[in-house]
């Protein structure tokens, strides 16, 4: 049993370097946002695995809706492409 | 393409890596509860100086590390204050805008605002739920203050600002219920001080059960106060972030001349 747990963490774990490689790398700056609250999902999932679900009730509103709302209002004072 | 391949190599070292750990089974998992954590799982409700509360990170952030918990809200009280400031608009600067008209474009489709009224009642019970037995389970006043803070910026993405301030939910009245929530925190940590016990003090001064349910003593209050208050705050952050570029634009202009 421990070994399906073992192995959904590190399946969910690597979700969320791919989305945060992807947001890192992302020139446009909407997709990043997007990409990032993927990562928030996948380390939800993570927290929910480590039994905290504690943190799991605060981090995936924050991750997934108040951090990325607040960085579209920022994007939209600024531009939406990253420049080289 | 190059992207791609970077991260597929950094994944296969890490597939590579967790497998030869597995093999060699390096750093067990825990399986047993150490004393340290023995000792918060009884005492959070049994023992001698219990908080009363079977949920026990609850106990923990509000009674025995209540102090801790207390500076946080007053750090994110100061961030929230500070943000606020930057963003103001004046009244006199208010003035200078007068003429600046702002056309109303509508909104998203009829779908989006269908379900974001369906959606917003749904997220205001359950933060209500978070939060409101984040003394018996998972969650509390934090955890339920975010997922309120969501209701009123779903509001705000699908209609628009002014919808918001129509109905009477202006950043005044956000900031001002914030205050009192937080006036109503200080409140409780200093009542028992008051009456001769310590600061933050929960049992045995707050009553464990009112009409025979389980509320914890003070822990239900705390939870309660900052759940509005958390919520009210990032609720005012997105009233000032959504006030549109132009105006300030304007405001500059004038002022310069």
């Amino acid at each position: 049993m421990i070994m399906v747990h073992l192995l959904m963490l590190l399946v969910a774990s690597l979700l969320g370097l791919f989305f945060s490689y992807m947001a890192i790398t992302e020139k446009d700056l909407l997709k990043a946002i997007a990409y990032s609250a993927g990562q928030g999902v996948a380390y939800s999932i993570l927290f929910y695995l480590l039994m905290a679900p504690d943190v799991v009730l605060a981090y995936i509103a924050i991750a997934v809706g108040i951090y990325s709302a607040l960085l579209v209002f920022v994007v939209s004072k600024t531009t939406r492409y990253e420049e080289d | 393409m190059k992207r791609i391949l970077t991260i597929l190599l950094i994944f296969v070292l890490i597939i590579v890596g967790a497998y030869i750990a597995t093999i060699l089974d390096i750093n067990p998992p825990q399986k047993k509860v150490r004393p340290l954590g023995r000792l918060y799982l009884f005492e959070s409700y049994y023992g001698k100086y219990s908080a009363k509360s079977p949920e026990v990170v609850t106990s923990i952030v509000w009674d025995y590390r209540g102090l801790d918990t207390i500076f946080e809200v007053t750090v994110f009280f100061l961030a929230i204050m500070g943000g606020l400031t930057i963003f103001r608009i004046e009244k006199r600067e208010k003035e200078k805008i007068k003429d600046l008209k702002i056309k109303y474009s509508g909104g998203l489709t009829i779908i989006v605002k269908i379900v974001t009224k369906l959606l917003t009642v749904m997220i205001v019970a359950v933060s209500a739920s978070i939060a409101l037995h984040g003394h018996l389970t998972p969650g509390g006043g934090f955890q339920g203050g975010t997922a309120l803070a969501i209701a009123p910026l779903l509001i705000l993405v699908a209609y628009s600002r002014e919808v918001l301030e129509k109905h009477g939910l202006t950043y005044i009245k956000a900031v001002l219920i914030r205050s009192v929530s937080l006036l109503c925190i200080l409140v409780i940590v200093f009542l028992p001080f008051i009456h001769g016990y310590y600061l933050l003090q929960n049992q045995p001064f707050y009553p464990v059960k009112v009409f025979g349910q389980l509320i914890s003593g003070s822990l239900f209050f705390y939870n309660f106060f900052d759940y509005i208050a958390i919520g009210m705050g990032f609720t005012a952050i997105f009233l000032y972030l959504s006030i549109p570029e132009k105006i300030y634009r304007r405001i500059i202009e004038v002022s310069k001349g």
